[in-house]
């Protein structure tokens, strides 16, 4: 299979407006796509659209089979996801959130088995969450949290991760151990990772491919260096971004 | 929590019908006028049938849809009345009593229980159709228009009331509108509720790992497998039937269906495929005991009259039931 994830003229309107114009993206597995554009720009809405929460026009293929064709328990042993803001409640212990993530996986009545605990507890080990593991999510730093939410997704055992700004509550060590994270997600597990992002320089480092969204329209993708140019992106964000190259690393200066 | 196999299912199950049994054991040892104590086989099987039977249903009922609610409305304070079903119930049955309308038309030849079942069905069919006439129905807007129609009942209730001031009829709507366990509803009433609260019992049952998830937002839950206006739709058309059912037979007991999920939460967090059976055994539990106290205090010659069942649960259930929030929220 050489796509995890294949749009086509995907456009999206919500209440009147054109929120995605006409995109196309593709999705490799082992590989991290980043979008990145200004706020408003529609990176939320093209991952909610690819994931059927808000209705769209255009082709959505998933393991090349249509999204439509999917039932949500299916796309869901498959697809992982972490929105923006995951609901969270207070007395939710951290196991029990972890659990959740292997709900598709669950005949009925929702019995679960040994391997259940074993995913679990190997996505915990992964993320260092073990010694939370009885913590209520109340109890827990933001960054923390994140961690808790994206095992959630994790122990989905998916094939396809998508992540809403996934390093947003994080401090500057914990958004680089994210990134490296989800590097060796991609390469190990051979996932194919889709996040919208609002960090250039971590993009720049970890992503292998670029989609610079603007108003909804795509600027420019392609793999990230060539993507992520002064041009391209002083274009998408309304202010002039300086590129700079040293040892072989991309920066950007804003 | 533990992860929940086959042996945590027969767990929560044993200690659910232990709660219940040891409820059941006090009701059955009440009689009717308030003596205690196991006299004959024969006493023990009626009080059994007459008492802790109907009780145990209606409790049952309650606390199970207030489970199902919570969960899906997303509102801790939600129970199975928010949609509607008590509003419905009492005015069905204050229409069944009036005489204008008795006597000239069809009513009259139902029952007054099955007329509050079918009020309590009408008021939370327009509450449902109202909140979800495009497919969809969002926990926000069916809380406020269960409530708008609730309101209406109870608006319309009060304006028959002062039109028609004098009742036919004596303590029989003040219980039904108070909840009273004492029921004079027929062998075939109780039957149709048993079948509807236990049908719709296992439906509920299937249901709570999906109620697990729909907690959440309504994206992560589709992303989690969950088909989420399918799991709204069919639960809150099941919880109000089986609290129909119960309002059928007791008119609205208010509390339970509130209290003890909650209370069953303290034991097991927010899994409701525990706590849905542990809650039902929890309200089967305390409406039988708020039952027998009622028997008790009738058999008593300074209160000598029988008090409504839902006076009971609250006067008696909540003090407890505080307590027990209280210790366990340290």
């Amino acid at each position: 299979m050489t796509h995890v994830l294949r749009a086509k003229n995907l456009t999206v309107r919500l209440a009147g407006a054109t929120v995605i114009d006409n995109i196309h993206l593709d999705v490799t597995p082992g590989s991290i796509t980043a979008l990145i554009g200004p706020n408003g720009s529609g990176k939320t809405s093209l991952l909610r659209a690819v994931l059927g929460h808000i209705p769209h026009i255009g082709d959505v293929d998933w393991f090349a089979k249509p999204l439509s064709k999917w039932s949500n328990k299916e796309l869901a042993k498959r697809v992982g996801y972490v929105p923006q803001a995951p609901t969270s409640d207070v007395n939710d212990s951290v196991i029990d959130t972890l659990r959740l993530g292997r709900s598709p996986h669950q005949s009925w009545l929702g019995i679960e088995h040994e391997h259940d605990d074993r995913v679990v507890e190997s996505v915990a080990r992964s993320l260092e969450l073990t010694d939370l593991l009885s913590r209520r999510l109340g109890t827990l730093s933001g960054g923390q949290r994140q961690r808790v939410f994206l095992g959630r997704a994790l122990a989905q055992e998916p094939t396809a991760l998508l992540l809403d700004e996934p390093a947003t509550f994080l401090d500057l060590r914990h958004q680089v151990e994210l990134h490296l994270l989800l590097r060796r997600i991609a390469r190990e597990q051979h996932v194919g990772i889709l996040m919208a992002s609002h960090d250039l320089n971590l993009v720049a480092t970890h992503a292998d491919t670029v989609m610079i969204l603007k108003a909804g329209q795509c600027v420019t993708t392609g793999p990230t260096p060539d993507a992520m140019t002064s041009e391209s992106l002083t274009h998408a964000f309304d202010v002039p971004v300086n590129r700079i190259e040293s040892d072989g690393r991309v920066h950007f200066l804003i | 929590m533990k992860r929940f196999d086959l042996i945590a299912l027969t767990r929560v199950t044993i200690a659910s019908l232990c709660v219940w049994a040891i409820a059941a054991c006090a009701g059955a040892a009440v009689g009717s006028t308030g003596a205690i104590g196991f006299v004959s086989y024969d006493t023990i099987m009626y009080r059994l049938t007459e008492h802790v039977l109907p009780a145990s249903l209606i409790g049952a009922a309650l606390a199970s849809a207030g489970v199902i609610f919570q969960a899906i409305l997303r509102n801790p304070l939600a129970d199975p009345y928010l949609l509607g079903a008590s509003g419905g119930a009492m005015l069905a049955t204050y229409i069944w009593r009036l005489n204008v309308v008795a006597s000239a038309t069809w009513i009259a030849t139902v029952s007054p229980h099955a007329m509050a079942m079918l009020g309590a069905l009408a008021a939370v069919a327009i509450v449902l159709l109202a909140a979800g006439w495009r497919g969809r129905i969002e926990p926000v807007t069916a809380i406020l228009v269960g409530v708008i129609v609730s309101s209406i009942c109870g608006a319309v209730f009060m304006l028959l009331n002062s039109i028609y001031r004098d009742l036919p009829g004596t303590g029989g709507l003040m219980s039904m509108l108070a909840g009273d366990v004492q029921t004079t509803a027929s062998r075939q009433q109780i039957q149709l509720s048993i079948i509807t609260v236990s049908a719709g019992w296992l439906i509920l049952f299937f249901l709570t790992p999906s109620l697990n998830v729909i907690r959440l937002s309504d994206g992560e839950a589709q992303s989690l497998g969950v088909r989420v206006q399918r799991t709204r739709w069919t639960g809150l058309i099941v919880a109000s039937l089986v609290t129909a059912g119960a309002v059928a037979i007791s008119g609205p007991i208010g509390f339970v269906g509130l209290i003890c999920p909650h209370v069953a939460r303290f034991f097991y967090g927010n899994d409701n495929r525990r706590l849905l059976p542990f809650a039902t055994a929890l309200g089967a539990g305390l409406l039988v005991l708020a039952d027998a106290i009622a028997r008790l205090l009738l058999a008593n010659d300074r209160v000598g009259t029988l008090i409504p069942v839902g006076v009971i649960t609250a006067l008696v259930g909540g003090p407890f039931m505080l307590v027990i929030l209280m210790r366990m929220k340290r």
